[in-house]
């Protein structure tokens, strides 16, 4: 249904034109449809813009500001690794369910392939932020609230991921296993998993790093982290210190890129 | 040598995580014997009881047809402010993400080979890194002291954050580029600019169309989520229905939420074929 479409809008429009015209006419129709009274800027904004912006090239360095900092950077690493702990947990079981390779009967395979992509798709669905505030109010103030809310919709995107990186790989070396004899599950274990492996790897290293920025911001609702700095900064209006604590992130940020990146290349090098 | 860094990664992030959870663990906010007490399992009951409108004396905002429509117009309006900010993304990628490609400012394409370009080329990486680094919560936290409560502050907020993804990645696209095309345009006479115009641009933007779809389907799940904040949409509504504890009109904005989420996730999957 959608090849004849696409043809057809090739016919009068050419898909790539209709795209176009789709694309800017939602962004024309949405500014239409937004409330934009009121004007731009607050009053006194723009002297807030320059402040904030000028703060940007002096952020406090002062030595407890820095300690605060190097602490606060460690509870963000800290929600980020156990965060992504909880999502390899979800997304790994689902994650092989959801690729419908291990099950030999056809009905069961199809019933848990479906049932393991809803749910994987309602997990990342609801935003790290959204799951932590009803993590809150459902079990109180806990840094469990916060680990729980990133692994869950990080382990749906985890999941959907290695689902379609296990399902997606060459299916001849397998045919080679299973004529060799091989049951299911040793054709998983020997050939799909060892061959999925150093994709799903580096999408994990690349998730981390999302992780990282998520975890700055889920002290929002009230744990700690680089997040409940800034905001105390701003809330105090002391924009060299909230530029502190944003470059601590930054860093924090660009490190953990760096060694995801090397770790991509090193994989990519190795698959050749 | 060959496996010493992948075998250096895992033994880090491993040590990484189980320090990780020794923090939460042993951290000022954990109480273990508060934690696991009947007590936060009555609370979580009570909360979802909360959700599906059995703690309510009035009725249920998802029975009320006007709570329905009110918040259908929030709805509405969120999407709006997710393509307005998935819009003005993609305007300021494009208008600078050639400036963050290393082949066409310093390399094999570049078209004027000075220290400007090469200036310029860092200055660009530069504000791609911290305006993707900063969360769009924290740029919308910034916002608000700036522009006027509205809308205004969350979509931009979002537009900030996701031009220097998309900047970043469109400039890895130009990096990634297949040259030779682009060289026997070259060898036809054309200039260093026609080149970029008719060469590169072309063969990026289909590649860049088909990040923007998946970044707009990001960008919806944290609309809501910018609007804990500034005001405007779905997500204004859910902190001021969560703060004063009006549960069953979470439901409803969760439903809401949750339609939109699947709306942009096949409006995004129909758009990439397009553009594929």
């Amino acid at each position: 249904m959608d090849d004849r479409e696409g043809r057809l809008g090739g016919r009068f429009l050419g898909g790539r034109g209709a795209l176009t015209a789709i694309l800017v006419g939602a962004f024309v129709l949405s500014l239409a449809a937004v409330d934009w009274r009121g004007g731009v800027f607050n009053t006194g904004g723009l002297s807030a813009m320059g402040e904030i912006a000028a703060a940007a090239f002096q952020p406090d360095l002062a030595p407890d500001v820095l300690a605060i900092g190097a602490r606060s950077t460690w509870t963000t690493i800290a929600y980020a690794f156990a965060g992504m702990t909880v999502a390899l947990l979800i997304g790994i079981p689902f994650g092989v369910v959801a690729s419908g390779v291990v099950f030999r009967s056809a009905r069961t395979r199809q019933a848990g392939a479906a049932g393991s992509r809803f749910a994987l798709a309602g997990f990342r669905a609801v935003h790290e932020l959204v799951w932590a505030w009803l993590f809150v109010a459902a079990i109180g103030l806990s840094p469990v609230a916060g680990v729980l809310a990133l692994g869950i919709p990080y382990g749906g995107i985890l999941g959907r991921i290695y689902g379609e990186l296990l399902q997606d790989v060459p299916e001849a070396p397998l045919r080679a296993l299973r004529s060799a004899g091989a049951s299911e599950w040793r054709v998983f274990w020997f050939g799909r998993l060892p061959m999925a492996l150093p994709d799903m790897l580096s999408y994990t290293f690349y998730r981390l790093e999302c992780g990282i920025r998520s975890a700055a911001v889920l002290s929002f609702v009230g744990l700690g982290g680089l997040g409940h700095n800034i905001q105390i900064s701003l809330q105090d209006i002391d924009y060299s210190r909230m530029w502190t604590f944003v470059y601590f992130l930054v860093v924090l940020i660009v490190v953990v890129d760096v060694w995801s990146s090397l770790q991509r290349r090193r994989v990519a090098v190795e698959q050749g | 040598m060959r496996t010493g860094f992948g075998t250096w990664s895992a033994v880090a992030a491993l040590g990484l995580a189980v320090a990780a959870w020794v923090t939460v663990f042993t951290g000022e906010l954990f109480d273990a014997g508060r934690f696991f007490s009947a007590d936060t399992f009555e609370r979580g009951f009570d909360f979802i009881k909360g959700l599906l409108g059995f703690e309510t004396v009035t009725t249920p905002a998802f029975l009320r047809g006007g709570e329905w429509a009110e918040k259908a117009r929030l709805a509405g309006e969120t999407l709006a402010m997710s393509a307005i900010a998935a819009g003005l993304a993609a305007i300021a990628a494009l208008a600078l993400f050639m400036f963050g490609a290393r082949n066409v400012m310093m390399g094999s394409l570049a078209p004027y080979g000075s220290v400007v370009w090469k200036g310029l080329f860092f200055l660009t990486r530069a504000l791609f890194t911290v305006s993707r680094a900063v969360p769009e919560l924290v740029w919308a936290l910034i916002f608000v002291f700036v522009f006027t409560q509205g809308v205004l502050p969350g979509v931009l907020a979002l537009a900030v954050h996701n031009a220097g993804i998309l900047g970043k990645l469109g400039a890895e696209i130009v990096e990634g580029l297949d040259t030779r095309p682009v060289r026997a345009l070259r060898s036809t006479g054309a200039s260093r600019l026609q080149v970029l115009v008719f060469g590169v641009l072309p063969e990026a933007l289909p590649k860049f169309v088909t990040f923007l779809c998946y970044r707009w389907e990001v960008i919806i799940r944290t609309t809501i989520v910018v609007g804990f904040v500034a005001a405007g949409g779905l997500g204004a509504e859910f902190r001021l229905a969560m703060s004063l504890f009006k549960f069953t009109e979470v439901t409803l904005i969760l439903f809401w939420y949750l339609l939109l989420v699947l709306l942009v996730d096949l409006a995004s999957a129909r758009l990439r074929r397009l553009a594929a």
